[in-house]
């Protein structure tokens, strides 16, 4: 089954086209690599897909569920760790952790285990009373994620969860998203360390300009002992095709 | 199973929303009851002891209607319209738009803790009235009427406030030039027998006439506005004001992109 299928997407803002036609298929249990230069259309797409955003043409649907039409359903299956921290940043890691759970339907007792599990998991036990805004970034990062986690989704979005961490909890991070990953969990990430994408990932999308400029598995891009990098920059800069 | 409601989500919605007005229970619930003893004491008892009995009643239970229907509406728009600008704002709303909830029950977990805030805050106001007047209910079924219909109506009104406004100026625009006004001309303070012949039919078309009305009716049984036409005019801007609320949220204005 495929855990996520866009058909024709297409979003534009006003008349600025964001995402233009594009059509990608992410199957169960993928790590799958979303890369493209800023404001290539990662994120807009991303939101179309989590209802953060809303699209003019075309289809998502996850796990077989549409996104628009079967909403609810679809976002049990989707967990999202975005770019920017979208937060009450007056509350604590362990409130937003239960309020969140109790939003996906958890019930107590089984939302409290699960949150110790998770601010354990990301090393948050010892700050999870303290306030977001008074983390530092790398802490306020991993209560991010820990939030994408808490419902313990099929399908789990992160939009360069990476950016602003330091070497430990990047290293930490990659070890749990290969764990979650072996035990079955669809991987969608996107990242500007291209490194971390080649080392992690099974197939990769490059987006830009907003449409899909090259699709395929890792060693597509890393044919002939190339670098994932020396590859992306042929694509984007020089409009190579894989 | 599809389609169930998300009674759990709605549940901690509505909790962690109400939980936020009793953290910070002295703006949320301090202000208006001082705002309201105040207004007891220096209107109802100091004046009041001065003005003679309007409609057969003592100043101080003629205006206490009034003071709790301000106090309700003022409390359920405030709520609900600064927790959507809020999270707006924080972007901290995305939370819910991607949680497994339909738009109604992202609206009614709005709506419910503005209507529990505007309650607590009516009660309250009540109670302190007890110490100064005879606070009496003469219909209780109708006043539960009043005060929930009205609360969902200031709640819905916040929501689509707060979806509206772009910043925290355009915020306080309507309580400032719409509500403030609109409860002060709804006979709040005075019987519309009081007002100038020629300006009567003002205020029978102002709808805060009938909200305040209506709550005096039910506690003192001082009715002066016909309640046919009011019950009328509060489920249609109930249901009105919801419906609307729903749309915006179902079609995502200013909260999706």
């Amino acid at each position: 089954m495929n855990a996520l299928e866009i058909n024709h997407l297409t979003k534009k803002y006003d008349s600025m086209v964001a995402v233009d036609d594009i059509s990608l298929t992410i199957e169960q249990g993928d790590f799958f690599g979303f890369l493209g230069p800023n404001g290539a259309g990662k994120t807009t797409t991303i939101k179309c897909i989590t209802g953060i955003g809303l699209f003019q043409s075309g289809s998502i649907s996850v796990f077989g569920i549409d996104v628009v039409k079967e909403y609810r359903e679809a976002r049990k299956k989707i967990g999202l760790a975005p770019q920017e921290f979208n937060i009450d940043i007056f509350a604590k890691p362990r409130d937003i952790l239960y309020y969140v759970g109790g939003f996906y339907g958890m019930p107590r007792l089984e939302r409290l285990r699960r949150i110790d599990e998770v601010l354990e998991r990301f090393e948050l036990t010892a700050h999870a009373s303290k306030p977001f805004q008074a983390l530092s970034g790398g802490l306020k990062r991993r209560v991010m994620l820990a939030r994408a986690m808490i419902h313990d989704p099929d399908l789990l979005i992160l939009d360069e969860p990476t950016a602003g961490v330091d070497v430990e909890l990047r290293h930490d991070l990659w070890r749990y998203l290969q764990e979650l990953n072996a035990a079955g969990k669809t991987i969608l990430f996107t990242s500007h360390y291209l490194e971390e994408v080649e080392m992690l990932c099974k197939r990769i999308a490059i987006i830009d300009k907003g449409k899909i400029a090259a699709i395929g598995s890792k060693s597509d891009f890393t044919e002939g002992g190339k670098k994932l990098e020396q590859t992306y920059l042929d694509i984007t800069q020089k409009g190579k095709t894989l | 199973m599809k389609d169930q409601v998300n009674w759990i989500g709605l549940y901690t919605f509505v909790s962690r929303e109400v939980g936020r007005v009793f953290r910070v229970w002295i703006q949320t619930l301090g202000a208006p009851w001082s705002g309201a003893l105040l207004y007891i004491l220096v209107f109802g008892h100091v004046v009041g002891q001065r003005i003679a009995l309007i409609k057969g009643v003592p100043y101080i239970d003629f205006v206490l209607p009034g003071l709790v229907m301000m106090n309700l509406m003022s409390a359920a728009f405030m709520h609900t319209s600064f927790a959507v600008y809020i999270m707006k704002w924080t972007r901290s709303i995305e939370e819910i738009l991607i949680a497994p909830f339909s738009y109604l029950e992202m609206i009614i977990g709005f709506m419910v803790s503005g209507v529990i805030r505007a309650v607590v805050v009516g009660f309250g106001v009540y109670v302190m009235a007890i110490f100064f007047t005879a606070a009496t209910v003469a219909h209780v079924w109708a006043m539960i009427f009043y005060v929930v219909s009205i609360s969902m109506i200031f709640a819905f009104a916040g929501m689509l406030v707060a979806l509206w406004s772009k910043n925290f100026e355009q915020l306080s625009l309507p309580s400032i030039f719409i509500i403030t006004p609109l409860t002060f001309l709804g006979g709040v303070f005075n019987s519309i027998e009081m007002m100038p012949r020629g300006l009567q039919w003002v205020v029978r078309v102002n709808p805060f006439f009938y909200f305040v009305d209506g709550l005096r009716c039910s506690m003192i049984n001082v009715c002066e506005s016909n309640a046919v036409v009011g019950w009328v005019v509060i489920l249609g801007l109930m249901f009105g004001s919801g419906w609307t609320v729903w749309y915006l949220f179902k079609t995502g204005y200013k909260m999706r992109e």
